[in-house]
């Protein structure tokens, strides 16, 4: 590293990228186990098909799982930029990180259509 | 007492060498408590001169003689021949261009650290007397008043050796937090918004590689994590 450094001052962008990560994490621990609650129930045989469909259903639901895939959608999208960062060097950085973030749009996308399109 | 020591050292010298290679050293024990750097003194007095490293204090103060001891980055001068396997391989510290042997070249790292403003900057005109300090507020500089800049933690970091272009460091955030930490000091906004970077301060992932390595037991994770926590403070 002989190279002078050329010091390009601070980009300001850190810290919103550390905190939107550190925040979907927490809105997943809060709405993940409820999901694991879910699929425990169904395999243990206390909610049959009907009743859990009956549960995902409901606005409340709707609205909760909503925001489990916004919040694994945002914490995904964080985590993954920052190790392409750590590994990747030049202009494959950028792209790497904007094919993952189309293709992260576009499955969460799809996602919240299913939430909301289900059942009518 | 009789047995010898035996220490393969990293040797690089660039106008003579294509590449670089391990050479083993014999050293007799001398004393009880002997040191790697007396070991390196010993060669390069009696067995081979042209092995250069630097050395100065000899005591753990002046941080010259940082190096990757076994694998792990330490101080020569403070690290007992007794608690390392042998043979004891010696090399320059990581990730940092050789200049030759054990010496490395710091010009990017010390860069760096002159890029934190790592003195006391303040607005209000200087006192007649000296810029007091309370006992207390003296207290909240240890734990980082005590950095030497010898580099083991810095060059032990894998976030340093990805993108050590712009992350600045274990060693450096460090005395970024020392100043931010001095009740003297009055440039703690400065110093916050020019960290404030995704590279700069964020490539810190918690490794814990520079605790571990600090001859000095200090924790600059922690240090960093203070900055972190301080940024969050001021926007939430």
């Amino acid at each position: 590293m002989v190279n002078q450094h050329r010091d390009l001052g601070s980009a300001h962008s850190g810290f919103s990228d550390w905190y939107w990560q550190r925040f979907s994490a927490v809105v997943l621990a809060t709405l993940l186990p409820a999901a694991f609650v879910l699929l425990w129930a169904v395999y243990s045989g206390v909610l049959d098909q009907q009743s859990l469909l009956d549960y995902l259903d409901s606005f409340v639901s709707r609205l909760l799982h909503s925001l489990l895939i916004v919040a694994l959608m945002v914490h995904a999208y964080m985590g993954l930029k920052v190790m392409i960062e750590d590994y990747v060097h030049a202009a494959m950085r950028i792209f790497l990180i904007a094919l993952m973030l189309v293709m992260m749009g576009l499955f969460g996308m799809w996602w919240l259509a299913l939430i909301w399109a289900w059942g009518g | 007492m009789n047995a010898m020591i035996h220490i393969d050292i990293y040797r690089y010298n660039p106008e003579k060498d294509s590449q670089p290679y391990m050479q083993r050293f014999d050293v007799p024990w001398e004393k009880t408590g002997m040191k790697l750097l007396d070991a390196l003194n010993y060669i390069k007095w009696h067995s081979d001169g042209s092995l250069t490293y630097r050395r100065s204090c000899g005591e753990g103060v002046c941080g010259s003689d940082g190096m990757n001891i076994n694998g792990v980055n330490g101080l020569a001068c403070i690290t007992s021949i007794e608690g390392l396997k042998q043979p004891i391989k010696v090399r320059p510290l990581p990730s940092m261009e050789v200049i030759r042997d054990l010496v490395v070249d710091t010009t990017h790292f010390f860069d760096q650290y002159r890029q934190i403003k790592p003195w006391l900057q303040s607005k209000t005109p200087t006192p007649e007397h000296e810029r007091l300090q309370t006992p207390d507020e003296r207290a909240e500089l240890d734990g980082s008043y005590e950095c030497i800049l010898c580099g083991c933690c810095t060059t032990s970091c894998p976030s340093w050796w990805w993108n050590g272009d712009r992350f600045m460091g274990p060693a450096v955030l460090l005395q970024a937090d020392r100043w931010m930490k001095d009740s003297r000091d009055e440039a703690m906004g400065e110093r916050l918004d020019q960290l404030e970077d995704a590279f700069k301060l964020y490539r810190c992932h918690q490794i814990l590689n520079c605790m571990e390595a600090c001859p000095k037991g200090l924790n600059p994770t922690a240090a960093i994590g203070h900055i972190k926590r301080t940024l969050l403070n001021r926007k939430s």
